[in-house]
């Protein structure tokens, strides 16, 4: 829950005074275009950017930091060090058992659950920088899942992936969402925005929050993203073809993956 | 042959730089892979050298060069953090700035004492065939609390180098964690200059952690192997000094950074198992 929150990074304000909720036990979408305030939003939630006005609430009571599980985007880590894909899952581990508390048969079971869940089993020895893009993302997930926290935060979990990571990736979403656990993540993908119970949709503010089907209408995506969007045959698109390649340059995985844009059921 | 690899060590200062070559090797070896693995050799490299002055006043008020060496090194830490808070640049250009000053700094103290080319050359070079019972005893703590420092530390260093907001979230206090390296890094840098010299220490703290990473597949074994290496280094640089007659502390540096190149080309040479390996896992992703 967050009143008047305003968030910024030194004097460079990305949200401006907005009022918005979040449900707990369910999938929340954050979507809007680039540099619209999702992935700040998410920092804000996993307690590593303090609001610079307002308030926010995470999960109604005081935050456990450890209880949150942040997926960061995959270009933000080192991948040049020299630790194995087992290792890195198990860094999930670390924020409960602190800096010296050994693994137990629990610790281990849950690193290993995640890896089986993602379908990294077989890579468990391999280094990062040995693995392509698709497969780093799902162990950067499995670290997350491993954490077995309350509270999973993802920032563009299948942003140009290949379509065995994204399926993997969304099919682990889904069963953290059944299983109530509380899963906020940042998109560009209007579909992804459409299968969440809740979407937040950004342009440096909140533009509108609610159910699917309320915020993703053309007349808020338009206002959003600053182009138009029409419904056509059940579908959401954008009205002008000659934009296409600029939304595309927000959504790279439109332009790799897909030959059109999104599909939106009525 | 034997003869050749004993005889240099039957001398009672070779045996005191042999001693303080190795517990500089093994200090230096296990901060610098941290240092290889998070890119911070810039910092290492400018600490290395902001310390000379410290050492230089000290050595004019007759007090303590380690205790000068430390004094310098919190203000080269301390000037880096307030030009990158204050004037909103690049930590690099803050500690380029700072290296210069306090290099600049150290020489002009150096300057006005009599004997201006020995000392600056003792500081920059170190001596490591003049290294005394008493140094001796300050590497061997300097080591123990490293050994000590890197095990206690493993999770917080391990995740910090990984991602800052990842190890913030998993409440392993990122910023204590690179205080806490920064701390480990002066006190191999003041702990071990006196036997290689501050231009010199930064070769022992870096080459050996480079050169284990090319080998290692995890970060307790590239400590293990840059310690190996670096002890190894020092066993032949003394060994080739003695009997090519050069400089000690060069020779053991030079000879650190020609391990890195040897191992560098014979990986490639003799290894293509190991870069075939890497083309197929590109290749078989998204499986």
């Amino acid at each position: 829950m967050a009143r008047d929150l305003v968030l910024a990074y030194g004097e460079r304000v990305a949200l401006t005074a907005s009022d918005f909720d979040i449900p707990a036990g369910a999938l929340t979408a954050l979507i809007g275009p680039n540099g619209s305030g999702k992935s700040t939003i998410l920092n804000a939630i996993a307690g590593l950017l303090e609001p610079i006005s307002g308030r926010l609430a995470v999960l109604a009571g005081p935050r456990r930091l450890a209880a949150t599980a942040y997926v960061l985007q995959s270009t933000a880590v080192n991948e040049a060090m020299p630790v194995t894909v087992r290792e890195v899952v198990g860094m999930g581990r670390y924020g409960s058992l602190g800096p010296f508390r050994r693994f137990t048969t629990q610790d281990r079971a849950l690193c290993a659950a995640a890896m089986d869940r993602l379908a990294i089993t077989e890579l468990a020895s391999r280094h990062l920088d040995e693995l392509s893009g698709g497969q780093r993302q799902r162990v950067f997930v499995a670290q997350g899942l491993a954490q077995a926290a309350d509270l999973l935060l993802l920032d563009e979990p299948i942003t140009g992936l290949d379509l065995p990571s994204t399926e993997r990736i969304r099919t682990a979403i889904e069963e953290e969402r059944r299983r109530g656990v509380t899963v906020i993540l940042t998109t560009h993908e209007l579909t992804d925005a459409a299968a969440a119970d809740w979407v937040l949709l950004l342009a440096g503010r909140v533009v509108a929050a609610g159910p699917p089907d309320e915020v993703l209408v053309p007349a808020r995506l338009s206002e959003a993203y600053g182009v138009s969007f029409v419904t056509e045959g059940g579908r959401t698109i954008i009205d002008d073809a000659g934009h296409r390649p600029r939304v595309a340059r927000h959504s790279e995985t439109h332009a790799r993956t897909g030959p059109d844009l999104d599909a939106l059921p009525e | 042959m034997f003869d050749w690899l004993t005889d240099p060590f039957s001398v009672h200062f070779m045996q005191q730089a042999l001693l303080g070559g190795l517990l500089a090797a093994v200090t230096t070896s296990l901060i610098g892979t941290w240092v290889v693995i998070r890119g911070m050799t810039f910092m290492g490299d400018a600490l290395a050298h902001g310390v000379l002055p410290g050492i230089a006043l000290a050595f004019v008020l007759g007090i303590d060069l380690t205790l000068g060496a430390v004094a310098g090194a919190l203000v080269m830490v301390a000037g880096i953090a307030f030009v990158h808070r204050k004037a909103r640049l690049r930590e690099d250009t803050g500690i380029g700035l700072l290296f210069v000053g306090m290099l600049a700094l150290g020489v002009i103290i150096v300057s006005r004492l009599p004997s201006f080319t020995t000392s600056l050359t003792t500081f920059l070079f170190g001596d490591i065939l003049g290294v005394r019972s008493s140094d001796l005893l300050v590497q061997a703590a300097a080591a123990a609390i490293a050994v000590v420092g890197i095990v206690v530390l493993y999770r917080p260093f391990l995740v910090l180098s990984f991602n800052e907001a990842k190890a913030q979230v998993l409440c392993l206090h990122p910023k204590l964690a690179h205080i806490a390296m920064l701390t480990l890094l002066t006190l191999a840098i003041v702990t071990s200059f006196r036997a290689v010299g501050t231009l010199l220490v930064f070769g022992l703290l870096i080459a050996p952690p480079a050169t284990a990473a090319l080998l290692a597949r995890s970060v307790p074994t590239m400590m293990l192997t840059a310690t190996g290496l670096g002890c190894a280094s020092v066993v032949i640089g003394l060994l080739l000094s003695w009997h090519l007659g050069t400089a000690a502390g060069a020779t053991v540096a030079a000879v650190a950074v020609a391990v890195f190149f040897a191992v560098l080309l014979a990986r490639d040479v003799a290894d293509p198992v190991f870069r075939s390996r890497r083309r197929t896992s590109v290749v078989d992703g998204g499986s």
